[in-house]
């Protein structure tokens, strides 16, 4: 056992914060969510450059060939600063493409992500907001050796702006897992229709209408009707990233809390030495502390091929509620100030909130733990 | 980072947890929850018998110096910890293996540390602490008993309070005011005393669940020897916080949890409500999971702490965000648990009792871990103070 960073993930952390804080300032935070595309296409070019697009991508494939334990400490780093536009959703995808994707699939895309080329995103979730494979309804009909989308998705990271799209599909009727299909699908192709959604983060998630939107059969990812499982891996690997992104972000807000304490005097002293802040302080480390760890031992189990559903859920259900808390009491103890547009602590609220639903809801990953941990 | 146990430390889990397995199959009916050692005769008994098997194997003197009979790691203590609480059985002195043998490693003289080590690792002799007085619980400063020195003894007056386990242990270790004019945090005198010393006398203070834990203690002209002074004479307060000082990883706590977790997915596949299992449940299934993923990020930590422990480094921080957490989650689930049995959830362990009357002993038995070694509030002070760096109460 050794619960420590390696040398590598040292350097990892140190150079995505070095590269934020230079290139994505918070001001530029607050343009992006007011921007139409949401994201800062010079940016994505950058970040292609360093690679950061291809962490999870084989070096066979342009990638770097990272481990997902190294992937996750990265994105901890980009969740402490905030970087908008579908960074996440993109790095999450790849793994379907390289996972379950043909020789074919991978050569074309894999590099393209690589090199900041390809925005790939999910079209997931639709009106029913459920996460389950019940909530799947989206139509996909086959014609000759063609398939025709029909029908609407919700919440989709950036399809205004995106490249390709993994579409969620039903191919045969049902509600269960058999029968869904996932489709590789161009953002831009006929019968596509986007719609910014006004969403607490800004954060550009989108409606996405497919009418008659015809695909050839080789745009199928993994096998038809077997998509289910491919998506189950992408919530699971989804769930321990964006919890990394989480818990990046709380961290942020818990430093930002405790040394506004120590410099905003009133009643001449800190804030921060009276015990009806010191103890909330105290309860955002403990909810720290508590977060920390449950998350590397899920992004450790991913990163060692070990069965990891259980930690993933349990990092998800639980980092989604100490976001929120740590996040709410960094608003509280500011007081006036942590309730301001101009401020950043909400920034990270807001997010809290964004993050929670992202790869499924709390409510959704405690029924997975109650399965897991042996409910009948 | 690597959470996984060694090939040795796994075939060492084993072992520990094959032997408390067979020693869970002794324990007394009457013994039902954490503290039951203290409650009754047959109960410190077992303690007794358990922390013989411990000694047998040397689990009592794990991770110390070779010199001093020291066995095994600290890994090993740990994993010791942790099989214990899994199969909630005593035979680990708190007060002499975990606190008072590494405060001798660490302060005491070599005589004293020669004297008791090795009445520790055998399980000889077991301790109490006399610590807290009714006017100084978190607050030593408001201390008023006294030692007073004469010649190569001292005469020690006064009232101990909330004695865990004083009406059986052997040996006391306390603190004591020995020069009330020196300055504050230079007056102390850490000194062990035989708890059959002239002059001691040990009267029981009943928990609110009527059971027998706590103690008053009262020192009336007790002869205490100046060779059991630990530390030095007047630096009491030193030798306080070495002892407060030693980070516990609360293993035996977390996995008490964990098998609690156990027992109530099994009762709730169990047990039928309006026909239906109550884990078909969607709101006990939604409670369960999320004590589940709470037990899991505190079981964690608690091996981050050990990890650091492991290699001599210090983790107070984490170590208090462990107590504090793991005990008000015992409170939690002591609510949680009373809520889902319903009416039986007030029923003590007998003929009606669900659980073995566990869920009514963790309402009340929650706040021993909650208000001992240093209160929650007390360790969020210290997570503020020395953690955080936010300014000290004056």
């Amino acid at each position: 056992m050794d619960l420590r960073y390696s040398e590598q993930q040292e350097i990892l952390k140190k150079s995505a914060k070095d590269f934020l804080t230079k290139e994505c300032p918070k001001a530029k935070v607050r343009e992006l969510e007011n921007d139409a595309k949401g994201y800062d296409p010079a940016l994505w070019q950058k970040m292609g450059e360093l690679g950061w697009l291809g962490f999870n991508i084989p070096e066979d494939y342009e990638g770097m060939g990272y481990s997902f334990e190294d992937l996750a400490m990265h994105i901890e780093e980009v969740g402490k600063n905030i970087l908008p536009g579908p960074y996440i959703s993109t790095v999450v995808n790849t793994f379907a493409i390289v996972e379950a994707g043909t020789e074919e699939q991978k050569k074309d895309l894999l590099p393209k992500i690589s090199n900041g080329n390809c925005i790939l995103t999910l079209a997931w979730l639709e009106e029913n907001g459920l996460f389950d494979a019940s909530g799947i309804t989206l139509k996909a009909t086959q014609k000759g050796n063609d398939y025709v989308l029909n029908g609407t998705k919700l919440f989709v990271d950036g399809a205004h702006v995106a490249h390709k799209m993994i579409v969620v599909a039903r191919t045969k009727d049902g509600s269960g897992p058999d029968g869904i299909t996932l489709f590789l699908v161009d953002a831009k192709a006929a019968g596509i229709k986007t719609e910014v959604i006004p969403t607490i983060a800004l954060d550009h998630l989108c409606e996405v209408v497919f009418k008659d939107v015809t695909v050839p059969a080789k745009s199928v990812l993994g096998k038809v009707d077997k998509g289910w499982a491919i998506l189950q891996m992408l919530i699971r690997k989804g769930s321990i990233l964006k919890s990394a992104e989480s818990f990046g972000g709380l961290q942020a807000v818990f430093e930002m809390t405790v040394a506004y304490a120590k410099e905003r005097i009133q009643y001449d002293r800190p804030i921060g030495a009276f015990q009806a802040l010191q103890h909330k302080m105290s309860d955002m480390w403990i909810a720290l502390g508590t977060s920390k760890f449950l998350l590397y031992e899920a992004a450790w189990k991913e990163s060692e091929g070990e069965p990891s559903a259980k930690e993933a859920s349990m990092t998800k259900a639980y980092i989604n509620e100490t976001y929120k808390l740590i996040t709410a009491l960094g608003v509280k103890l500011h007081g006036g100030i942590g309730t301001s547009s101009d401020h950043d602590v909400p920034l990270y609220y807001r997010r809290a909130k964004a993050a929670d639903t992202a790869y499924g809801s709390t409510d959704y990953h405690r029924e997975l733990v109650a399965q897991l941990i042996g409910m009948k | 980072m690597d959470f996984r146990l060694t090939e040795e430390q796994v075939a060492r889990r084993k072992e520990i947890y094959k032997v408390c397995e067979e020693l869970e199959k002794k324990k007394p009916k009457s013994y039902v929850g954490f503290e039951s050692q203290f409650d009754n005769q047959e109960g410190w008994d077992f303690h007794r018998y358990c922390a013989r098997e411990f000694a047998k194997r040397g689990w009592l003197a794990l991770g110390w110096p070779k010199e001093y009979g020291g066995t095994g790691t600290m890994m090993d203590k740990v994993l010791l910890a942790e099989a214990r609480g899994y199969y909630d059985l005593p035979g680990s002195d708190i007060f002499g293996v975990s606190m008072l043998a590494p405060t001798l490693l660490a302060a005491g003289s070599e005589e004293i540390k020669r004297e008791f080590l090795p009445k520790i690792a055998s399980a000889e002799i077991m301790f109490c602490e006399l610590w807290s007085e009714p006017n100084a619980g978190s607050d030593l400063a408001g201390m008023t008993s006294t030692a007073v020195r004469k010649g190569d003894e001292f005469i020690v007056n006064g009232q101990k309070t909330w004695n865990t386990g004083a009406h059986f242990a052997d040996w006391g270790f306390g603190v004591y005011k020995s020069d009330p004019t020196a300055k504050k945090h230079h007056n102390l005198t850490f000194i062990l005393n035989d708890m059959k010393d002239k002059g001691v006398t040990v009267k029981g203070i009943p928990y609110m669940n009527g059971s027998h834990v706590y103690n008053e203690v009262y020192l009336d002209d007790v002869h205490m020897s100046a060779k059991y002074i630990v530390g030095q004479e007047n630096e009491g307060w030193a030798v306080v916080n070495v002892l407060a000082g030693f980070e516990r990883s609360n293993m035996d706590m977390v996995y008490g949890l964990v098998k609690a977790q156990e027992e109530f997915v099994n009762f709730c596949n169990e047990t039928k409500r309006n026909g239906k299992p109550l884990s078909h449940d969607p709101m006990v299934r939604n409670k369960i999971a999320e004590f589940a993923c709470s037990i899991e990020a505190v079981r964690t930590l608690a091996y981050r702490v050990a990890d650091q422990q492991n290699r001599n480094e210090m983790g107070l921080m984490d170590a208090a965000s462990v107590k504090v957490f793991a005990s008000e989650l015992l409170e939690k689930f002591g609510q949680i648990a009373t809520d889902l049995l319903g009416p039986f959830g007030q029923v003590k362990h007998s003929k009606w009792a669900k659980l073995n009357g566990s869920a009514e002993y963790n309402y009340q038995a929650c706040f021993v871990p909650i208000v001992s070694m240093g209160t929650n509030e007390i360790q969020r002070n210290i997570i503020a103070w020395y953690g955080l760096g936010l300014p000290r109460m004056k």
